[in-house]
């Protein structure tokens, strides 16, 4: 009896990963496509262009010739490290899909603990950017390396004190049940209850995917490209897809806890969930294109001065009113 | 009127140039120990560093210093002789640290050892090509100081310079050195 | 000699690694900043030695790009070398143009018809505002923004579009010539200079708006790589630098060359003397350039005499012995030009005064003690031009 429950739960697993993987691919098709064509627009150009209709296979080609090139490492490199590092970096993201509730009953895993399970695996990330700069042999990867660990472990701090807040006051680890606590409409949703919160999220979601403002780690015009400096190929285009799918899980994160997941006017369902993240990522790529870079010492003011104090200050506040 | 700013500084000929015809408002030949001196007194008087060039004549390599004032419109060319067989100069970077490039492409350019530089290694050349000096002239092209600036109106002048600039005697066995000259 | 540089162990480094790292400090790491690093602009290299971030020495390299321009003047004819002025900085060439004819002018005594004097002078401000609008855009991105390069470059496109038609070119301009330009301008062109002043007048708001007031921008330029007025005048800094540093010094007003004294226009100085100084100097600049221009093309109107002077001297002229000096204003400072002539068809001498070549020199003392993405942020103010540093 309890066999067939295991093997179910393992049958279950098992498409719920492939069903990540291929979202992840689709996803990071997808997000590069809008980004580029997004970024172009910004700049007042049209994006890509020339490879089908308005350049919508130009993620496709993108993808061929990443597939194409070299994968080549640097003498001196530590060889284990180097190739372990991409990997890394992608496969626990694969993990981080499955607690996320996408409709009301488009769960792979309903589990408890989602969303401790998803900062628990994220922060393997952090582990995958320190062994690609180190082993790499590469004076630029070491600093990039050095400025991701740091930047990673200040900004998960805030991320998960605003998180914690909203855990509060729904009083569930589980994703599907913070979904449901919200109403449908706008005024209904945790946004409105802990501001604070979704804003301190926000920007410690920018600092641990290391997107622009904050994509220090990577800084080209400081650090050539910090700790993928020498990664080529599909070892460059991991982290890339990992980059990509950890924007994706961040602004799903913040779709459920925050803009009330699958829940909406008219009819629930994954067509909100996705507007939504959509609408999230779009922020992301927008100010990716529109801001400077902060410098290393202000990032972390930002973060130790600002956000950990705010972060604090309103789960007491939250704790406080919730116990009223 | 001579030269305010170099009084004190011994100098070897002072000139007044005319600034619309060579864009200089005076020349001045010094000895090289003078160098120091003079563009210590230079710097006190807020003047800035332009350039430093070497040219080479048959006279040895004349090294052209180029000073100019912000505040009001004066271009001052300090100008000294060296000998072709060892031509070294005492650096200027202690006063003016501008000078490190100018001097180390000077000696690149023309094999001149400023003496005293912190840092005397090449700058633009190659540095397997150190002892290359791509401006020095063939013997043939090369050309006597008379011949290719005047004199200035001329403050006052030792001998040594004056006769730098004097025309040619005509018993002068180097008569390459005239076609060049006056022609134009 | 020669033994003192020759190199022992071939993986230890190149001559200029080995000699920075004789001072090299324990637990410090010495890395190598270009040749190719995306914020050098091109093949500058730095070595610099860092503890951490903070940069303890930084030691600038140069010759990557050195093309020996000196030397071909030697052995070109006057005129042979007018094109080699485009070549040595691409970012503002017509400056380089103007510094070279001039020295040539002044050893052959000619006076330059007025319309001429007009041309030039519109010519050379709109690639003022070019080579502007392209430092822009690039500090910019230097400062991790990818957007305004983009926004720089369609205005710059307009006015290449306008330079186009005289020049003939739209990068390294070769359009002055002894005693005038080379072409006239055309009714065309001029209509689209009056079209462009307005335009551009409009965008300059959008620009403040968008990058100049951003609180990010904004703490990353200010009080970074202090460049003061002693330190430009040890140095010989000169242009934005050096009015960045409080001191009005331009040479259209100091130094008088060409009609620039017929022109109301200011000359913006800002005292905080680091890179923000800089960078709105420049972006202050841009406004006066306008300025210039609509007052030039007004007088160009009634302007006697053609583009070039009747009876130009031919590229073979043969200037009468002697040495001139003349300088202008380039985008990046004091652009001079020295020339000896001993009466032949080939120069005896050509010295380039280049103005990126003393304010680099400047950075490596600016740059202690700061962090590397200062170091950036600095390097980018000073708007280099590596062909120019290197000629």
């Amino acid at each position: 009896m309890m066999n067939a429950i295991d093997v179910h739960m393992l049958i279950r697993l098992i498409i719920a990963v492939v069903a990540a993987m291929a979202w992840v691919g689709i996803n990071a098709l997808v997000l590069v496509y809008c980004e580029r064509k997004f970024a172009g627009h910004i700049q007042r150009r049209p994006g890509p262009f020339e490879v089908g209709p308005h350049g919508i296979l130009q993620p496709l080609a993108d993808g061929l010739k990443l597939m194409g090139k070299q994968l080549f490492r640097p003498a001196g490199a530590d060889a284990f490290l180097f190739w372990l590092a991409p990997m890394l970096s992608l496969l626990p993201v694969l993990l981080l899909f499955l607690p996320i509730p996408y409709g009301p009953m488009l769960t792979a895993m309903n589990v408890s603990l989602g969303i401790l399970l998803i900062l628990a695996f994220s922060s393997l990330n952090v582990l995958a950017l320190l062994l690609a700069g180190w082993s790499s042999n590469n004076k630029w990867g070491i600093l990039g390396a050095a400025r991701a660990v740091s930047q990673s472990v200040a900004y998960e701090i805030p991320l998960l004190l605003s998180v914690l807040a909203v855990t509060f006051m729904t009083g569930s680890f589980n994703l599907s049940a913070i979904s449901t606590s919200q109403g449908a409409w706008p005024w209904q949703w945790n946004l409105m209850a802990q501001p604070l919160a979704f804003f301190i999220y926000l920007v410690s979601a920018f600092g641990e995917t290391n997107r622009a403002p904050f994509d220090l780690a990577e800084a080209e015009s400081e650090l050539t490209a910090g700790f993928h400096t020498e990664y080529s190929s599909m070892g460059f285009g991991l982290f890339f897809m990992a980059e990509y799918a950890y924007m994706v899980v961040v602004c799903s994160v913040c779709t459920v806890l925050f803009l009330g997941g699958f829940r909406g006017p008219v009819a629930d369902g994954w067509w909100w969930f996705l507007a939504k993240t959509y609408a999230l990522l779009f922020l992301m790529i927008w100010v990716r294109w529109t801001y400077p870079r902060v410098r290393f010492d202000q990032l972390l003011n930002i973060n130790w001065k600002w956000l950990l104090p705010l972060a604090v200050f309103n789960l007491l506040a939250t704790a406080f009113v919730m116990k009223l | 009127m001579g030269l305010k700013v170099l009084q004190g500084v011994e100098t070897l000929c002072v000139a007044r140039c005319d600034p619309a015809k060579t864009g200089q408002h005076w020349s001045v030949f010094l000895a090289p120990q003078a160098i120091v001196p003079a563009a210590a007194a230079l710097s006190a008087a807020q003047y800035s560093l332009e350039d430093i060039l070497a040219l080479d004549t048959t006279d040895g390599l004349l090294v052209v210093y180029h000073f100019n004032a912000w505040r009001f419109d004066e271009r001052i060319a300090l100008k000294v002789l060296l000998p072709r067989e060892d031509p070294a100069i005492p650096s200027i970077t202690s006063v003016f640290q501008g000078a490190q490039w100018h001097e180390r492409e000077t000696r690149d350019f023309h094999g001149i050892v400023f003496e005293g530089h912190p840092n005397l290694i090449p700058l633009l050349m190659p540095a397997e090509d150190v002892d290359v000096h791509p401006l020095l002239k063939a013997d043939k092209a090369r050309r006597a100081i008379r011949d290719i600036m005047d004199a200035g109106e001329i403050v006052s002048c030792t001998g040594e310079i004056a006769a730098l600039f004097a025309p040619p005697a005509d018993t002068s066995a180097d008569a390459a050195r005239t076609d060049g000259g006056s022609k134009a | 000699m020669k033994r003192q540089y020759a190199g022992t162990d071939p993986l230890a480094g190149d001559f200029y690694t080995r000699q920075f790292e004789k001072d090299r400090g324990e637990h410090t790491l010495v890395v190598n900043m270009g040749p190719q690093h995306p914020s050098t602009h091109g093949v500058l290299r730095i070595v610099i030695e860092i503890d951490g971030e903070y940069i303890l020495r930084a030691d600038p390299v140069l010759g990557y790009l050195h093309r020996m321009q000196e030397k071909m003047g030697e052995v070109q004819t006057w005129g042979q070398y007018i094109p080699n002025m485009g070549r040595v900085d691409y970012g503002h060439p017509l400056a380089w143009n103007w510094a070279y004819v001039g020295a040539v002018e002044k050893l052959m005594g000619i006076q330059v018809p007025e319309r001429a004097e007009y041309i030039r002078v519109i010519t050379c401000e709109l690639n003022r505002l070019t080579s502007h609008l392209l430092w822009w855009g690039a500090y910019i991105l230097d400062l991790g923004a990818f957007t305004p390069i983009m926004y720089s470059f369609d205005d710059r496109e307009m006015l290449l579009d306008i330079l186009q038609r005289p020049t003939a070119s739209r990068l390294t301009y070769g359009y002055f010539r002894v005693g005038g330009v080379r072409k006239d301008l055309d009714d065309r062109c001029i209509e689209m200079i009056k079209a462009f002043i307005p335009r551009f007048r409009s965008r300059l708001p959008m620009y403040k708006d968008l990058v100049t007031d951003n609180i990010i921008l904004r703490k990353r330029v200010e009080d970074i790589g202090i460049i003061d007025r002693d330190m430009c005048r040890r140095y010989g800094c000169s242009g934005p630098v050096l009015r960045g540093a409080g001191e009005p010094y331009d040479l259209r007003r100091c130094e008088p060359y060409s009609i620039y004294d017929r022109f109301d226009f200011e000359i913006p100085t800002e005292e905080t003397a680091c890179s923000a100084g800089r960078y709105l100097v420049r972006m202050a600049e841009m406004e006066q350039s306008l300025r210039i221009i609509e007052q030039a093309v007004e007088g160009l109107a009634h302007a006697e005499g053609g583009h070039i002077m009747p009876k130009a001297p031919k590229p073979s002229m043969k200037p009468p012995k002697g040495e001139a000096y003349f300088a202008v204003e380039g985008a990046r400072g004091k652009v001079g030009v020295y020339a000896v002539s001993e009466g032949k068809k080939v120069p005896y001498r050509i010295k380039l005064r280049s103005p990126s070549y003393s304010n680099l020199h400047a950075f490596a003392e600016a740059a202690q003690g700061t962090l590397l993405a200062d170091a950036v942020a600095t390097l980018g103010s000073l708007d280099l031009i590596i062909p120019e540093i290197d000629r």
